[in-house]
């Protein structure tokens, strides 16, 4: 096998290889700004510099030339080589910034020349804690610089578009994110202006960076000269607490990151996961951080004298019970979701199983053409798969107002239907509308009762994407009943764990007053003495693959090894994406 | 005002676009027919241009704004690129620039009121051995300038003259 020596290491390898991801995978570390394992290498920020050479072997013995104390002479490559673009080849001899004083010597002086001109504005700057110039500038960078005239000024604050802001001086041309729109995004939005000293990236005059994807570029910017619009001066890097999740926006279920500060989704980043999304995401799906805190129901609602008040969640069982008992039982719709998990649609199932009622139905939210091929899909609901291999009957709009006529009671799981346009309030004149959601909206204010449940930030639970996949959530957000300190699976974040109540940066007020729809279907079982007894996600899921052929040797854990499961679909029920 | 190219200027580029197995290569020539048609590559031409040739229109924006011959503003009719880099400096370069600015009534990177001459000061132009010198719009040199050789060359640009190249030899041939 072909064999590369690294630092003195002998490693061998298979196939081909760039030496800067060859060593990074092997755990190392050379220092680079515009490389990017998904996108073009232009090896233009030269900070990845190491040392290569090749052993020289005798043409007619075939033997490797020795010196004089009998080591084997290498014949270096004349200049110090770019790591990222240089091909890993059979009896190479590497010599990086751990052994080699000559690489850390270039690698230092060009991080010098780098830091000419940029602002090290690092105290207000977003991207500080999370920046690889700083970083870099922190491992191997030079401790001053000999640079004593004025910096070259560029222009700052530009809003290149709806949600991208630029800061010129900090741009040190990587250029990934005009790559990232030619290759990856194919909007070509972005280029670079001027030359030398004055370049920066730029849109075309006139023209705005309205790419669906512009974020991205915020992300694997290695410094701060692209920003959210959105996100901007809002939190500290350190302050912030990174937790895994799903994108909930749309059918593909990216992988994200939900970062929180107090109980509050500040910001959603895209978590690397090479079968569904790459490194990356839709700017919608980044919104969604607003779903998580605003316009949140916090404890339950109920209509009393034609007015919708706040109610106790005792009040609350005691109608849903009554209200379920009063009905006769063919005329109890219950409705599930593409929009709440798995392990929610099966809750609901099990309980209308349990009392004899029809099995839940659906409607499917696609709306034709809004896809994109890449990560934009036309299902806007993250579990719409989910629901079908649930079991649960698909109907159209057609058939939903047929049935909610048909109905006396209707049970509504987190769907926004009025909203959506599929029920008009006409429909439901006359019904008794039990609603489970998380966020206020006209169906919510028509609803007679409504409980307010956990979003995909608070619960851990299961969403199958357009693919078949399935992929799950980890709380990340408390809510009035759970605790981080308690909650094993929560992480913390360095305000969560050493902050207190009586600290200005903590409050109680970011924690809503809801359950998971599990809990409150098991409360609302056991008052009515049925034996059903739903704990957590954990156990719903364990229980869903013990029982349902689709989701059978699916568990949390194995979704955790292998970030996702795919599922087998019936080729005849898979959605366009 | 709306930019357009004329049906000899899109049979040119159409020429330019078959000398290339892609369309991108064209867009520094097509520039070019941009510049020479309408006497900059402002962003509207910039625009004209990227329509024409079917590329991004930041790609387009990208190449003009690099290259320093490309005009990216309307400019007099012709451009004086006074050299006063180290060489030029020393022959008395900033004296011609100053004398230019005093004579056609305006500072470096300005244009005349009649739109006639563009002034700029532009760092090395490549002829240290004939300074010091200017450029005509992206073309001829104008070497070991005196204030005679301005009014001269000034006068003769106005007439709608353009200087001659001038042929230079080198000193160790005695042949200057």
């Amino acid at each position: 096998m072909p064999e590369v020596i690294i630092d003195g290491k002998s490693y061998t390898y298979e196939g081909q290889y760039k030496l800067l991801q060859f060593i990074q995978d092997l755990g190392k570390e050379v220092p680079f700004f515009c490389y990017h394992p998904s996108m073009s290498i232009p090896a233009n920020c030269r900070q990845c510099m190491v040392k290569v050479g090749q052993y020289i072997i005798d043409r007619e013995s075939g033997e490797h030339q020795l010196d004089e104390k009998g080591e084997r002479v290498i014949r270096w490559f004349p200049k110090l080589q770019t790591a990222c673009n240089i091909d890993v080849a059979d009896g190479m001899v590497v010599h990086t910034q751990e052994t080699d004083e000559l690489v850390r010597r270039a690698q230092k002086d060009n991080l010098e020349l780098i830091l000419i001109n940029h602002p090290l504005d690092c105290p207000i700057c977003d991207q500080a804690g999370e920046c690889p110039l700083q970083i870099q500038t922190y491992k191997y960078g030079p401790e001053g610089s000999r640079f004593e005239v004025k910096k070259v000024h560029k222009p700052k604050r530009i809003q290149l578009g709806p949600r991208v802001v630029l800061d010129a001086e900090r741009c040190i041309n990587c250029t990934r994110c005009t790559r990232f729109t030619e290759e990856i995004s194919k909007t070509h939005q972005l280029t670079i202006t001027r030359r030398g000293d004055k370049n920066y990236p730029t849109t075309a005059p006139g023209l705005e960076f309205d790419d669906p994807y512009s974020l991205n570029t915020v992300d694997i910017c290695p410094v701060g000269a692209l920003t959210s619009a959105d996100f901007r001066f809002k939190a500290r890097v350190w302050e912030m607490n990174q937790t895994p999740g799903i994108d909930i926006t749309n059918g593909k279920g990216c992988n994200i990151d939900l970062w929180t500060r107090d109980n509050l989704v500040l910001r959603i980043t895209p978590r690397f996961n090479k079968d569904v999304n790459g490194h990356w995401m839709p700017d919608k799906g980044r919104e969604a951080y607003r779903l998580f805190n605003e316009n949140r129901i916090s404890r339950p609602l109920q209509i009393l004298d034609s007015e919708q008040i706040l109610s106790s969640w005792n009040n609350a069982i005691a109608t849903f019970n009554e209200q379920v008992e009063e009905a006769n039982k063919k005329e109890i719709l219950v409705i599930g979701s593409a929009h709440a998990s798995v392990e929610e649609n099966y809750s609901l199932a099990r309980f209308s199983n349990l009392l004899g009622l029809n099995q839940p139905v659906f409607v499917p939210h696609i709306i034709e053409g809004t896809g994109d091929g890449f990560l934009i899909t036309d299902d806007q609901a993250p579990n719409t798969n989910g629901c079908r291999l649930l079991g649960f009957t698909e109907l159209d709009q057609k058939s939903i107002k047929k049935a909610v006529k048909k109905a006396s009671l209707v049970i509504l799981l987190s769907d926004h239907l009025l909203d959506r346009g599929v029920l008009s309030p006409g429909d439901l004149d006359g019904k008794f509308l039990i609603t489970f959601a998380t966020n206020h909206s006209d169906t919510t204010k028509r609803a007679d009762l409504v409980i307010p449940i956990t979003t995909a930030a608070e619960h851990a639970a299961s969403y199958v994407n357009v693919d078949g996949r399935i992929q799950r959530t980890i709380r990340a957000k408390e809510t009035k009943y759970t605790n981080r300190r308690l909650d094993l699976e929560m992480s913390e974040g360095r305000l969560d764990r050493y902050g207190t109540n009586f600290d200005n940066w903590v409050t109680e007020e970011n924690k809503i007053d809801c359950v998971p729809v599990w809990s409150f279907i098991s409360q609302a079982a056991g008052a009515q003495d049925l034996d059903l007894v739903l704990n957590e996600g954990r156990e719903i899921m364990d229980e869903i693959a013990s029982v349902l052929e689709p989701f059978e040797g699916v568990s949390y854990h194995l979704m955790d090894e292998q970030s996702g499961i795919r599922l087998h679909l019936d080729t005849k029920e898979k959605t366009k994406t | 005002m709306a930019y357009e190219f004329t049906k000899e200027d899109l049979k040119q580029i159409e020429e330019i676009k078959s000398r290339y197995p892609a369309v991108m290569p064209a867009t520094l020539p097509v520039l070019w027919v941009a510049q020479n048609r309408f006497g900059h590559v402002n962003p509207d031409v910039q625009k004209l241009v990227a329509e024409t040739l079917g590329l991004p229109q930041a790609h387009v924006h990208g190449v003009a704004e690099f290259y320093t011959q490309y005009y990216k503003e309307e400019k007099g009719k012709h451009v004086l690129d006074v050299c006063t880099c180290l060489s030029c400096q020393l022959c008395g370069g900033y004296d011609i620039l100053h004398y230019l600015e005093e004579k056609l009534g305006i500072k470096k990177g300005e244009t005349t009121q009649d739109g006639m001459f563009t002034l700029n000061e532009v760092e090395c132009l490549g002829a240290c051995g004939y300074a010091p010198m200017l450029q005509v719009t992206n073309d001829q040199y104008v070497n070991h300038l005196t204030k005679e050789k301005v009014d001269k060359l000034v006068d003769s640009l106005k007439n709608g003259e353009k200087p001659q190249y001038e042929k230079i030899g080198m000193p160790q041939h005695e042949n200057i």
